[in-house]
């Protein structure tokens, strides 16, 4: 992906930097939920104009299609935008169409060409025009060998939001989770969009609390494949796995460290189940806890020096935070049964689930501020919540339509979406980076 | 008789707390070494045993029989009622009588509550009653534990009645 700097105009730098001052200015100052939720004011206008098919065939014309229909769902997912589209009578025309998406109230414009050839190979070109100065600012070619439209639509999604924002994309990102539609749970992976659903594990038997490697196809897992519960490691693309932690007793809920050399795991030994530090290959390095309480649900800071985790030492499951070598344990909530903490990738925030009332609902630390934030309300349980890697959507299982399904929602809780429609219920999200 | 029965149970921990600190693997085999995990020089209790010389689980079948009933734990609690220890007594007199039989204690959980939580208070369950097991004269090295958490529900229904059935610690017999 070259980027064409000699056509990169004056605007297009202006623009980018008043989206990175905004965004700058929005996270040290006190309104970063506003400047996240994406008030239509603050989002660039982006007109998506027709892609088109060079040969004009029939397979070419759908695959066009299809292709920016995908590309629009990104960018309006990302919230990054605001996505106009031409009326369909609208012809690209070279002369006119500059004035044309001006009223739209569009800064640039996304167009390109779409080929398929010997019916196999996908190759679509993106152009992005600066509609005031009418100048090509970005141009780029993508090939893809099994006509994955879906996939393609994503990287240029994510492209353009790190273009414009500076933050990584979401958009090639995969959701796994544990589903029980065979009546036993087994592990699934679906595209952060709900498509593309991929069952994992075919065992019939308890899979369970799948996590990410980080920057990885793989994933961790706890089964009773052998009759007891061990931590087995899974590469979804290979499709192949291995025992990963299998001393007696329990081997869940794991944590990797961001560089995804050691993790944090709940064992028991034919104990009471405590945290240990172990490698990438399951060794344990040492431990990190030590009581007859509960300690369980690690995840690690972005620093990698912290983790935030779950203990009932305090009679009831509350969130704490511990530096790595296990000192300096610090209770953050006084209410509750919280579970499932998990820390943000800006390092400022954990999102948890607490039992406010009746049901679990999910919130925020904010740690800077040290002050909690309330995103769920009277709409059944709502449990297991992990961050987008980007950190401004938050997924999460939650009852509310009777059964326990994915939700995805925006770090203020607002713009709530189903992940999919799936059979069963499903469990335990995990969001890959 | 019955302090003198006490202290034999704290010599025969106490006899099992060193022999386990000796051991170099575990009993499954998995790691080298068990110093990472050696208790700090503290006194040995009841509580603290470390039952690293639980029997295995791996690829073994489990059974259920008719002397061992199951007990039933209040929400979110691990602690053995009056009711569910004289359900342990009568299971603890069945298997001083078959002396031979090794036997796996199950923790299980209700729904709510997340399936992280839910499995190590599943586990916790399972340890207290094994842990009353030894009080009542089974030797340790008999008994495994399991947690599943909220996975293997007694009843799948989302009710105060399915709960306190599924809220629950299951004494079964191992068998190869």
């Amino acid at each position: 992906m070259n980027l064409n700097l000699t056509k990169l105009t004056n605007i297009f730098f202006v623009t980018l930097f008043i989206l990175f001052s905004y965004f700058t200015a929005g996270f040290c100052q006190d309104d970063i939920y506003l400047s996240l939720s994406g008030s239509n004011a603050s989002r660039s206008g982006i007109g998506l104009a027709d892609f088109v098919p060079v040969n004009g065939t029939f397979e070419e014309m759908e695959t066009a299609k299809d292709f920016r229909d995908v590309l629009e769902n990104d960018l309006i997912l990302s919230r990054h935008f605001n996505v106009a589209t031409a009326n369909t009578s609208y012809k690209f025309d070279m002369k006119s169409h500059f004035s044309y998406w001006a009223q739209k109230n569009v800064s640039v414009i996304l167009t390109g060409e779409v080929s398929v050839v010997e019916l196999t190979k996908l190759i679509i070109t993106v152009k992005m025009y600066d509609v005031d100065s009418r100048q090509l600012i970005w141009e780029d070619k993508y090939n893809n060998t099994t006509v994955n439209y879906r996939i393609v639509a994503h990287q240029i999604s994510d492209e353009i939001v790190k273009r414009f924002t500076g933050e990584v994309g979401i958009a090639t990102s995969k959701i796994a989770f544990s589903n029980n539609n065979t009546k036993y749970k087994e592990i699934y992976v679906i595209d952060y969009d709900g498509y593309n659903l991929r069952r994992i594990t075919k065992d019939n038997g308890i899979n369970i609390l799948p996590k990410w490697v980080p920057h990885t196809n793989q994933i961790i897992y706890t089964t009773y494949l052998y009759n007891n519960p061990d931590l087995f490691l899974v590469d979804i693309t290979k499709n192949k796995r291995k025992a990963l932690s299998t001393i007696q007793g329990l081997n869940a809920p794991t944590s990797f460290a961001p560089n995804g050399k050691t993790m944090v795991a709940t064992l028991s030994r034919g104990n009471f189940p405590n945290l240990y530090l172990l490698d990438s290959n399951g060794v344990v390095l040492r431990r990190l806890t030590e009581g007859k309480y509960i300690d369980t649900s690690p995840s690690f800071s972005p620093s990698g020096k912290e983790i935030t985790f779950i203990s009932d030492r305090a009679g009831y499951p509350q969130v704490y935070i511990m530096d790595i070598d296990g000192v300096n344990l610090r209770r953050l909530t006084s209410k509750g049964p919280c579970d499932t903490p998990v820390w943000s990738p800006k390092g400022d925030k954990i999102v948890f689930t607490m039992k406010a009332d009746r049901f679990y609902d999910i919130f925020i630390y904010d740690l800077p501020k040290a002050k909690l934030f309330r995103l769920t309300e009277a709409q059944g349980n709502n449990e297991s919540p992990v961050w987008s890697a980007d950190g401004r959507f938050i997924a999460f299982s939650s009852t509310r339509s009777g059964k326990s399904e994915i939700y995805i929602m925006g770090v203020d809780g607002s713009g709530i979406r189903k992940l999919a429609d799936i059979p069963g219920s499903s469990f335990t999200p995990a969001w890959s980076n | 008789m019955k302090n003198l029965s006490v202290i034999m149970l704290l010599a025969l921990c106490l006899c099992i707390g060193a022999c386990a600190k000796k051991q170099t693997t575990n009993p499954d085999g998995t790691l080298g070494g068990d110093d990472a995990f050696s208790s700090q020089g503290e006194p040995i209790s009841i509580d603290d045993i470390r039952f690293t010389d639980e029997p295995s689980l791996r690829n073994s079948a489990t059974d259920k029989r008719a002397g061992l009933a199951t007990i039933y734990f209040d929400y979110d609690s691990n602690s053995i009622t009056e009711e569910a220890k004289e359900i342990l007594k009568e299971n603890a007199k069945y298997l001083k009588n078959n002396a031979n039989l090794k036997l796996v204690v199950e923790g299980h959980c209700d729904e709510r509550g997340t399936s992280e939580y839910n499995l190590s208070l599943g586990q916790r369950r399972a340890l207290k009653v094994k842990e009353y097991y030894v009080q009542l004269g089974i030797l340790p090295s008999r008994i495994a534990t399991i947690s599943y958490g909220e996975e293997k529900p007694e009843d799948k229904r989302s009710n105060e009645s399915a709960w306190a059935k599924n809220r629950r610690a299951e004494t079964k017999v191992i068998v190869k």
